[in-house]
This record gives structure tokens, sequence and C-alpha cells, in this order.
């Protein structure tokens, strides 16, 4: 028994089969209903975690078919939908498949109903409302007119509205005219009435998106081991790419899906730089991202059926492998850092991406090397010496120099003082006043005059070139070190300048 | 007394032996190397080279030695160098930078960061990186001891270099030396400039010390001075020493000779 807090009393949510039988129902207060049932037990309900623990369920229910979704329409968690067209062969009949997924449910513990149907909306109304059942569409009428309104999946004012008129059944509204019932009810009745007997499409949002090629693997005993999940994993690797080898299309992402017998669903994806049907390499891409979630990987009693997807597919043409041409370099290059990316994470396998700026931070980027396009080559202006490597950021140094203005003399860098024996710069950098969001001040605003609109100015703080602005100096200290550092701002008289060291020269 | 043709071929069995015992890689590796003069050689690929530097700090010199030996190793069947580092580790030694990539006269296109969150992976990165055959050479800097970086994992990536003809240089800092089986083993140092051109206070064109602590080139030299052009290294003569260089700490052995260190009597 379940409650909770609605319009500021606690109200019981859901019911089981034994307090109903005891006469209490959904809606009615928790106050009222311990003084019918002293011995009650009742927990608060947790939508989220239902609906977190239903999601599960919909992934699991995908071994059934490939669009699974959660119906929301009435509350967020406790219906599923199925779309089984061109499925239910596979477990030999409607009615076979209706009682496999029915019995196991069960088996597991769970109260469920469950209807097959034309409709979206008959099948709610007849597995709420009716004993499970496959209903053909000659059928549908007779069995939806006997049924209450109440499985029409209204809201709970319009079957208050419909009990005060005396319409007890869908078979008695139907025939009522119907401008009167939307003017009363609103549309919302009847597109429920019309989704309900199919005289209006309804569509379903499934929750994992369909691939439409994949391969996969029923295990008449449920297996455990990462190592058979993985030679599984090789098979149909094998099946899914003589089937992407006859229709000449490669795929750039694959997913495996491993639906354990207590209705989980564990997913893997592996991303690969360039289209490929390679068995080979996507088991190798598998098994090193298996390798990263030795901890998380749980079999629990066992996974019994595998599925293989592929999904981003588009061409690719056979190629001759050439004994002597350099073709291969770029892919054997491109799978090292599938490899590579698949156990460290995306973002530990990276390029540089150079990018027109010359604030020094700015001008090179680092991308994942999947990801990574023809980087700019030149920036086409000649750019004085730059470091060798870059500090991720710059650290703060305090510098002495002979004149206040002067070449940098000595250096304490992390607790080691430097003495600086040849030194270069300034390089002035400034601040990109076209990247930045503040605005330039070119001409004071003067005041409007009477009847005038004031000139449009934008709500932007000033601004403010100093801010920006840093010298850069390329100092050698006695051993021969070589560093990048900068002042940051202009130097004046009587405060202390701020030094930061950016790179290392080689 | 044994007879003399006897001791003779006991000679010539120890020599057999200590052959064997040298490892069969560094053998090859005396092959592979083109030297003319006293000028730094072209050292081929398919080495394990440990680079050490004294200090953290040096850190840019020791990148650009390891770059510089690696961009000699690129070649259109192998165009990639991949440089890798602790992810943790980048704030203390900083990243390769791009534009300083070029500006060193390496492509940054040519160049694959991979960044590892701890050793294993590391040693797994390098070890998937050298077997590819389209990588020229692998950096990895190590700015930390790891008890997983042991004589068995050293000697396992000195086995796949030299299968597979890709170049590692492990970039190690500090005085310590663990046992290794990489085939060289250099000591880098910055030192002054040379003089610039225009500029008498600027820093000018860059030198590195760099000396030979393990492995044998053709001639025996073990020192180098070396400058850095975009098109390759110059090799300058070496100055003396200075005395107080080396009065702080004792002289490095060379690399003693299988057949001293086998346990044999030497004196039969």
């Amino acid at each position: 028994m379940l409650y909770e807090p609605v319009k500021g009393g606690l109200r019981l949510a859901e019911v089981d089969a034994e307090a109903m039988r005891l006469g209490l129902s959904a809606g009615q207060n928790l106050a009222d209903a311990r003084a019918m049932v002293p011995g009650l037990t009742v927990r608060e309900m947790d939508r989220p975690q239902l609906e977190a623990a239903f999601a599960d369920f919909a992934d699991w229910h995908s071994n059934a078919s490939p669009l699974v979704a959660v119906m929301n329409e009435v509350s967020g968690f406790g219906n599923l939908v199925l779309d089984i067209t061109g499925v239910a062969h596979l477990f030999g009949g409607e009615r076979p498949m209706l009682r496999l997924l029915l019995t196991r449910l069960r088996d597991l513990g769970y109260t469920v109903a469950g209807a097959i149907a034309p409709t979206i909306g008959a099948a709610w109304g007849i597995s709420h409302f009716a004993r499970s059942q496959v209903v053909e569409a000659g059928d549908l009428e007779n069995i939806l007119d006997a049924l209450p309104v109440h499985a029409l999946r209204l809201t709970p004012v319009q079957i208050a509205g419909l009990t005060q008129m005396g319409l007890k059944t869908i078979g008695q509204l139907r025939p009522r005219p119907r401008k009167p019932l939307q003017a009363r009810f609103g549309l919302s009745l009847l597109t429920r009435l019309d989704q309900a007997y199919g005289m209006v499409e309804e569509r379903m949002t499934p929750r994992l998106p369909p691939a439409e090629r994949y391969a996969e693997r029923r295990f008449a005993d449920p297996i455990g081991l990462m190592d058979d999940v993985l030679m599984t994993c090789h098979d149909l690797a094998i099946q899914l790419a003589i089937r992407l080898e006859a229709e000449g299309q490669g795929g750039q992402a694959f997913h495996l899906f491993l639906y354990r017998v207590d209705h989980k669903v564990m997913t893997l994806s592996v991303n690969s730089a360039r289209l490929t049907r390679d068995p080979q390499h996507i088991t190798k891409l598998f098994a090193n991202r298996s390798e990263r979630l030795e901890g998380e990987y749980h079999a629990g009693f066992g996974i019994d059926m595998i599925r293989l997807a592929v999904s981003s597919v588009s061409e690719l043409d056979a190629v001759q492998l050439g004994a002597f041409s350099h073709q291969g370099v770029a892919e054997d290059l491109d799978q090292l850092s599938d490899r590579m990316s698949s156990r460290l994470g995306t973002m530990a396998v990276l390029k540089t991406q150079l990018v027109a700026s010359h604030i020094p931070e700015q001008a090179a980027r680092l991308v994942p090397a999947l990801a990574a396009n023809d980087a700019l080559r030149d920036a086409g202006w000649p750019v004085p010496p730059r470091p060798l490597r870059l500090l991720p950021m710059p650290e703060r140094v305090a510098i002495n120099a002979e004149v206040p203005d002067g070449l940098p003399a000595s250096m304490i860098w992390r607790r080691d003082s430097y003495k600086i024996e040849k030194a270069s710069g300034p390089e002035r950098l400034g601040a990109e006043w076209w990247r930045s969001g503040q605005r330039l001040q070119l001409v004071p605003p003067r005041p409007p005059k009477k009847g005038e609109t004031p000139p449009y100015i934008p709500n932007l703080p000033q601004f403010d070139p100093e801010a920006g602005t840093r010298d850069y100096f390329v100092v050698e200290d006695a051993t021969g070190r070589r560093f990048w550092i900068f002042r940051q701002g202009f130097h004046r008289a009587g405060e202390p300048a701020v030094w930061y060291l950016h790179g290392f020269f080689a | 007394m044994p007879a003399p043709d006897l001791q003779q071929r006991l000679a010539a069995l120890r020599e057999t032996i200590a052959d064997i015992e040298r490892k069969p890689a560094l053998a090859e590796a005396r092959v592979l190397v083109e030297q003319q003069g006293s000028a730094f050689p072209v050292l081929a690929g398919g080495l394990l080279q440990e680079i050490f530097t004294d200090e953290r700090r040096n850190a840019g010199a020791l990148l650009g030695f390891a770059l510089a030996q690696a961009k000699g190793l690129l070649t259109a069947q192998r165009r990639a160098v991949i440089y890798l580092q602790l992810a943790d580790e980048a704030q203390k030694l900083g990243l390769p930078y791009g534009p300083g990539l070029l500006s060193f006269g390496l492509d940054p296109d040519a160049l694959v960061l991979v960044r590892a969150a701890n050793m294993g992976e590391l040693l797994w990165a390098v070890e998937e990186a050298i077997a590819c055959r389209a990588v020229a050479g692998v950096v990895a800097d190590i700015g930390s001891h790891s008890k997983l970086l042991d004589f068995t994992a050293s000697r396992r990536l000195s086995l796949r270099a030299a299968a597979t003809g890709g170049s590692i240089f492990m970039l190690r800092y500090g005085q310590g030396r663990a046992a290794s089986a990489a085939h060289l083993r250099w000591r880098l140092m910055p030192i002054h400039s040379a003089r610039s051109r225009y500029d008498a206070k600027a820093p000018g064109p860059l030198r590195w010390r760099a000396e030979l602590e393990k492995g044998a080139l053709i001639r025996n030299q073990t020192e180098f001075v070396l400058g850095w052009t975009e098109n390759g290294f110059t090799t300058l003569p070496a100055q003396r020493r200075h005395a107080n260089r080396l009065a702080g700490r004792a002289a490095l052995p060379r690399t003693v000779p299988a057949a001293l260190a086998d346990g044999l009597s030497q004196t039969a």
C-alpha cells in the first residue's frame, strides 16, 4: 500500500488486491483508511524511483520487441506498451507470446495484466478492466463497448462528469452526439475515444532508438562470464559484418545489449573513427571497453540474450588491400586511436587543432582523436617562437627586475629561485575585442534632446583593453632552462606587477 | 693447470655465452646506427630509450630531445608520434603545445596525445601504440615513480619495440636509476644557449648536453653537445666538463659486459 501527499493531505496512491477487498481505494484519505483498517501498513510513494525501475523494465522488454515504450499519460510508471507488429511469429503466435511475457513476470513475483489489441488505447483499457486476452480487430467493438468509461484513459474530472450523466460504459457513450460532448468534456475525450477504436492513429515513442541492423543470440542456459560474452560478441560481429558487406555499408557506432535474466539490460557502446565492419576490430573495441568496467560488470543470475546493433550507418565500399600502398596507414592510426579511446575513454586520446587566435591558450585546442578533422595548417602570419610545453593553468611567479619596466633579472617559481641571464621581450598580446562580449566605447553618448529617442546602447560592460593585455618574455636561467613568462596588464608605478609562468621551451 | 688449448677453448666458450647473454636487440642496435665523424648518430627505430634529466623543470628540453629523435623516424609509412602522460601530471609538466611544435619543426597533426588515468593504463597504451605499424615513436612522459615500472615492464617494451620497429622514448626525471632493459639510456641537461645573432641579451639557439649512460654507439662516444634546427641535430665539439659538475656525485659506471657479470671466476 503506497500513499503520497496530494493537495495538503496524505492520500492513498496505489492499493493492492487485499486492500481492495477490505474496501480501500486509491485516492482515499490516509486517516480514513487507517480508521477502517487499524493494522494498515503503508509506505510513502517514491515516484522517481518507481519510474527509474520501470524504465529498466521497459529496456528489458526490448528482448521481445524492438519498440518498447512506457506510457506516461496516466502515470509515469505502471504501463508498458510494446509494438509487436511482425514479431509475434517468433514466439509462436500472439497468444503464446502474451502468455510468455505475462508468466515470466509473474514468476518474478509481480502482479501483471496484459492484452494484445489492434490499438494502444484498446489494449490499455482491456488489460486494466478485463481479463488478459488477445483481441482481434473484429471483436474490438463488442469488447470495448462493454467496458466502463474508466477504460478510456480519462482524467478524474471527466470520469466524474460522465458518471454524473449516467454514462457508465463506453457503449453508452459512443452513440452520443460528439459536439455537446466536446463542449462539455473537451477535445481529449473524443480523441481518447477515437484512439481506442482506431479512428485516429496513436504513436508511441520507443525508449531505445530502433536499430535496423542487428544480430542477436539467445541462450538456452544463461551465461555469466565476460569471456563468453566477448566470444558471442565476436560471432555476432561476424554475422553483422556479412550482412553489412552484402549491403555495402559500414557503421561507426556499435552497441552491445546484454539482457539479464533478472530484467536488467546492460549496454556497452563503442565508437569508431571511420566507417568499419571489421569483426576483429569491433570485438577488440568491446574487449577494451569491458576491461574498463571490470568492477561494474555484474551478470546477476546470468545473461540470456545478447544483441549487437550498429548505428551511424553509411555507405562503405569494398577496398582492395594493397601490399605496397600507403593507404592503410591512416586506417591503422584511426584503429589505434579507436582501441585506445575504447579503453581509456574518448577524452583521453586527443589531437591538437590549431585555431586562428593569438591568445596562446586559445591558439591550440585539444579535440578527441575520433572527432578530429583537418586542422588549420598555418596561421598565415609569422609567429614568434612558442614554447614546446604549455602549462594548462599559468602559475604565479615572483619577478625582480633591475629597472621597473625592464627585463626580468630573477624569478621565484615553485619556491625555487632562478637567476635570469638572458631575456627577450616583451611580446605584447592584447585582448581580442572582436571575440569579447563587451562594447567598445568610441563616442561618448550625449544627452538626448527633447522629443528625440535616445540612441540604442547595448547593455554590455565597457571593453577594457588593459584587462587582457599580457607582455610575454622568453627568459633563460643560469643553467640554460628557458621559460615563457608574462606580466598581466601594464606596468604601473606603485603597484606590484603580476607575473605568470606559462610554458617551457625546449 | 689445464692445457693452453683448453684455456683458449674456455675463453671462446665464455665469449659465446657473453654474446648470448648480451641482449640481442642491443647487438642489433650497434649495427643500425649510422654515425659520421663525431656527429650525433642517426638512431634507427626499434629501440627503447630512457631519457633522464635531473629535475622536472628541465621538462622542455627533455621533450625536445625525444621529439627531435622521433621526427627523424617519421616516414610516409610511419606518420604518427604518440605522446603519453598521466592525466594528473599535466599541470606539473605541461602539455605539448601545437604552435610550439610548429616552431620546433614537428607537424602538430602527427602528434597524438594520450592522457592515461594511471600507470597501468599508460603502460598498456604504450604497448598498444608501439604495436601499430603506422607509429614512428612513442614518447612516454613519466613524472613520478611507480612500482609497475620495473624491469619486467621495460623488458616487455624493449622486445615489443625491437619487434615492430618503432622507438619508445621514456622520459624520466630524477637521479635514481632502476634496473631496466632499455637499449640506450641518456642523461640530458639543457646548457647555455648560443649567442643570439641580433641581440646579445636574448636567448639564442638552444643547446643540450646528452650523456650516454647505458648502451653503446659505434665509436663509443658517450657525450654530445647538441643543437637543434628544424632540419635535424647539429653536433658541437664537447667542451671540457666543469670539475664541479662531477664533484657532487660519482660518475655513473658504463655498462659492464655480460662476461664479467655472469659470476664465473675470472682467474681460471
